[in-house]
C-alpha cells in the first residue's frame, strides 16, 4: 500500500503547557488502512487529529497528503477529508435530513447526488424512520449515527474518527463499526481513536500508541503483542503507559 | 451561491425552531409596546387632553366657591363631582375607594378672603389714581387655604400641573372681582358686558409648535416614542438568540466541523448575520404595522411615518446591524451559553435604561445622560427621534450615523480578532 499521509517531526507546545503536547512525531498512514491512534488522556491524540485536519498549526514539522498526487497540504485536500468529532457537531434543532442537506451543500455535492447520498446514509445507519424529526429528541446512539453520517456525506477518501462510539448502546456500536468496515472496503482510509480497546483490537490494521506527545509503539497489533509478549491490546496498553491515573 | 443559499436556509430554520428566541424577539416586545404605549398615552391624556375626575367639596359661605367650580367645569379639563359636608377623612377615603385621583376642599371663608383681597387691591389702585384719599383697613381674618387631596400614586409632575391650573383659575377669579370692585367704586353696578367679553375672548393664546426640520409639524405622542423605542429594544434582545446560538455552535463542535469543510467560515458567519438582520427588519416592520393599524383600533394614536424613506431605511439597517454585531460579539466572547444569555440580556436592559428607551434621556440627571451616550440603543433611538419627531433631516442624523457606524465597525473588528486568534479565519 502506498502512503496517503506523511507526518514528519511534528511538534507543538500549547500556551500554559509544561511539556510538549506533540514531540517530534513522525509516521506514515497507508492508503486504505484502518489506523488506530491510542494513548491515555493527555497523550496528544486529539492534538494530532486536529493538526491532521488542519484545525491546529504545529510549531514545527509537516503533514503531507498524497490524495491526488504527492505533496498536498491539508487545505488543498479538505474536500476529500471526513471528520467525525467526539462532540455532537450538528444542529440538534434540525432533522438529520436538514443537517445532511446543509453540510452536503457546503461540500458542493450536486443536488440530485446529494439526495441519493442522504437517502443511502439514512438507510444504512438506520435513521430512515426519524429522517425528518428533530435530532434533539434522539437517543445517544442515534445522535452518534447522525454525527457519523455528516462526517461521511462527502464520501471522503480519508476519514478521521474521534471516539465515534462513545456512549452508545451495543446495537448502535455494531451498526457504526459495520458501516465503517464497509466504507474501508470501498477504499476509505480510516484514522480512528477510541478508549474501547476491544473494539479497536478487532477494527484496526495498525496501531499507534502515544504517550506524553511521543510515539511509543507503531505496528500491526499481532506484531506488537508478540514483540511485547502480551495477549491483548489492553494489557499491552497498560504495560507501556502504566496504570496510574491520567486525569 | 449554492453554499450561501444553503447556509441562509439553515440559519432561517434554526431561528424558526428557536421558540424561546422567537418569544423574546417578537412576542415580548409586542406585549411591551402595547402596555407601555397604553400607560404613557393614558398619562398623557390625563394631563393634557381628557377630563380629570375631581371631587369638590364646597364649604364656602359665599359665591366665589361656586364661581371657581363653574370655571373648573367650563375649562373642559376636569370632570367634577360636587359634594358638601364631607370630612377630611371621608374625602381621603373617597379617593382610596373611588377611582378618583384628586379632591379639592374650598374653605368656609373662601369668598370672604377673595373679597377682602380684591377690595384691598381696588382701594390701593384708587388711592394711586387719586380717586380715594384713604384706605379702609380690612379686618384681619385667619387665612384658610384651598386643600388639594391626591391619590399617592399620582405623579408629582401631574399634581404640579393641576395645581397650576387651579392657580390660574383663582387668578382669573380675583381679577374679575377687582374689576367688579373698580366699577362699583365708580358707581357702576356691573362691569359692562363688552369689557367682560373683550377680557375673556381676546387673550393672548399659546401656540405650541414642535421643532422640526421638515417644515411639517410632527406629533409627539406615546406611539411616536414607543414604537421605535421598543422596536430597537426587540432588535437588541436578539442577543439571547443569536449570541446563544453562536456559543452553542462553538462549544458543540459545529464550528470546528465547519473548519474542516472546504468552505469559508466567514460565509457561515455573514449568512448568520444576514438572517438576523432580516429578523431585525421584520421586528421593526411588525411593531411599525401594529402602530399604524392596530393602535388606532384600541384608541391609541396612529403611528405617522416620516416622509424621508431613504433615511428610515438607513437608520433601520444601521440599527439592525448594530444589534446583530453586538449579539455576535457577545456570542464570540462568551465562554458558556448561560454567560451569553445572562450577560447579553442584562447588558441590553442596562443599555435600554440609560439609552432612554424607558424614560426619555432628557428626564435623566446630566451625568446619566453622559453615560447614556455609550449605549448603542441611545443612538438608534436618537436616529428614530430625528425621523419620527423632528422631521428627519440628514444633517441631524449625522452624529447618529457616525456613532452607529463606529459601533458596528468596532464590534466586527473585535469578532474578527477573536476568531482569528482561534484560527476560524
Amino acid at each position: 500500500m502506498s502512503t496517503i499521509i506523511e507526518i514528519n517531526r511534528l511538534s507543538i507546545q500549547f500556551k500554559g503547557s509544561e511539556q510538549k503536547n506533540l514531540d517530534e512525531l513522525s509516521f506514515e498512514v497507508l492508503k486504505g488502512e484502518k489506523f488506530g491512534v491510542f494513548g491515555p488522556n493527555g497523550a496528544g491524540k486529539t492534538t494530532l487529529i486536529s493538526i491532521l485536519c488542519g484545525l491546529v498549526v504545529p510549531d514545527s514539522g509537516s503533514v503531507t497528503y498524497s490524495i491526488y498526487q504527492t505533496q498536498e497540504k491539508v487545505n488543498q485536500v479538505l474536500g476529500e477529508i471526513g471528520y467525525v468529532p467526539q462532540e455532537y457537531a450538528f444542529y440538534p434543532e434540525l432533522s438529520p435530513v436538514q443537517n445532511l442537506e446543509y453540510f452536503g451543500a457546503l461540500y458542493k455535492i450536486p443536488k440530485i447526488e446529494r439526495k441519493e447520498r442522504i437517502a443511502e446514509l439514512l438507510k444504512v445507519l438506520g435513521l430512515q424512520s426519524v429522517a425528518n424529526k428533530k435530532i434533539n429528541t434522539f437517543s445517544g446512539g442515534m445522535k452518534r449515527r447522525v454525527n457519523l453520517a455528516i462526517g461521511i456525506i462527502n464520501n471522503p477518501k480519508i476519514l478521521f474518527l474521534d471516539e465515534p462510539t462513545v456512549g452508545v448502546d451495543v446495537q448502535s456500536k455494531m451498526a457504526i463499526m459495520h458501516y465503517l468496515e464497509g466504507l474501508n472496503k470501498q477504499g476509505t482510509t480510516i484514522i480512528y481513536t477510541s478508549h474501547h480497546l476491544k473494539e479497536a483490537e478487532e477494527f484496526c490494521d495498525r496501531i499507534l500508541l502515544m504517550d506524553h506527545g511521543k510515539m511509543i509503539a507503531l505496528d500491526r497489533l499481532q506484531s506488537l503483542l508478540i514483540e511485547h509478549n502480551e495477549v491483548d491490546l489492553e494489557s499491552f496498553f497498560i504495560k507501556l503507559t502504566g496504570s496510574e491515573y491520567r486525569d | 451561491m449554492n453554499k450561501l443559499l444553503a447556509t441562509l436556509k439553515k440559519e432561517a430554520l434554526v431561528v424558526l425552531h428557536d421558540k424561546v428566541g422567537l418569544l423574546l424577539m417578537y412576542v415580548m416586545p409586542i406585549v411591551l409596546v402595547f402596555i407601555i404605549t397604553l400607560v404613557n398615552d393614558s398619562s398623557f391624556r390625563m394631563v393634557s387632553g381628557n377630563e380629570i375626575s375631581i371631587l369638590v367639596v364646597n364649604d364656602d359661605q359665599g359665591d366665589c366657591g361656586d364661581s371657581l367650580i363653574a370655571l373648573l367645569k367650563n375649562s373642559g379639563s376636569f370632570k367634577l363631582t360636587v359634594a358638601t359636608k364631607m370630612s377630611s377623612a371621608e374625602m381621603q377615603q373617597s379617593l382610596l375607594d373611588d377611582n378618583r385621583l384628586l379632591a379639592i376642599r374650598i374653605p368656609r371663608n373662601f369668598s370672604l378672603q377673595l373679597n377682602r383681597k380684591a377690595s384691598g387691591v381696588t382701594d390701593l389702585m384708587l388711592k394711586e389714581f387719586g380717586v380715594k384719599d384713604s384706605i379702609v383697613e380690612q379686618p384681619k381674618t385667619v387665612a384658610q387655604s384651598l386643600v388639594l387631596y391626591y391619590d399617592p400614586v399620582l405623579q408629582e409632575n401631574y399634581r404640579f400641573s393641576i395645581s397650576n391650573s387651579i392657580y390660574s383659575y383663582l387668578g382669573a377669579l380675583e381679577n374679575g372681582m377687582i374689576m367688579q370692585n373698580l366699577y362699583a367704586e365708580m358707581g357702576y353696578e356691573n362691569v359692562p358686558e363688552e369689557i367682560r367679553t373683550k377680557l375673556s375672548s381676546e387673550r393672548v393664546m399659546i401656540s405650541e409648535v414642535a421643532a422640526s426640520s421638515s417644515g411639517k409639524s410632527p406629533i409627539p405622542n406615546a406611539t411616536q416614542h414607543n414604537v421605535p423605542a421598543w422596536s430597537i429594544f426587540a432588535m437588541f434582545f436578539m442577543v439571547v438568540s443569536l449570541g446563544g446560538n453562536i456559543v452553542k455552535e462553538r462549544l458543540n463542535g459545529t464550528f470546528v466541523r465547519l473548519r474542516t469543510i472546504p468552505s469559508s467560515f466567514s460565509l457561515v458567519l455573514y449568512s448568520k448575520m444576514l438572517v438576523y438582520l432580516l429578523v431585525a427588519m421584520s421586528q421593526l416592520v411588525t411593531i411599525g404595522l401594529i402602530g399604524m393599524f392596530i393602535f388606532p383600533l384600541i384608541d391609541l394614536p396612529k403611528l405617522e411615518l416620516p416622509s424621508n424613506v431613504g433615511a428610515i431605511l438607513v437608520v433601520a439597517l444601521l440599527s439592525g446591524m448594530a444589534a446583530v454585531s453586538y449579539a455576535v460579539t457577545i456570542g464570540v466572547f462568551s465562554k458558556t451559553q448561560e454567560q451569553a444569555n445572562g450577560f447579553g440580556a442584562i447588558s441590553i436592559i442596562i443599555f435600554a435604561a440609560i439609552g432612554g428607551i424607558w424614560v426619555p434621556s432628557f428626564a435623566m440627571p446630566a451625568y446619566l445622560q453622559s453615560i447614556g451616550q455609550v449605549s448603542p440603543l441611545h443612538w438608534c433611538l436618537n436616529g428614530f427621534y430625528v425621523l419620527f419627531l423632528k422631521g428627519g433631516a440628514w444633517k441631524e442624523l449625522q452624529s447618529t450615523l457616525i456613532f452607529l457606524g463606529l459601533f458596528i465597525a468596532g464590534c466586527q473588528l473585535l469578532v474578527y480578532l477573536k476568531l482569528k486568534a482561534q484560527r476560524y479565519w
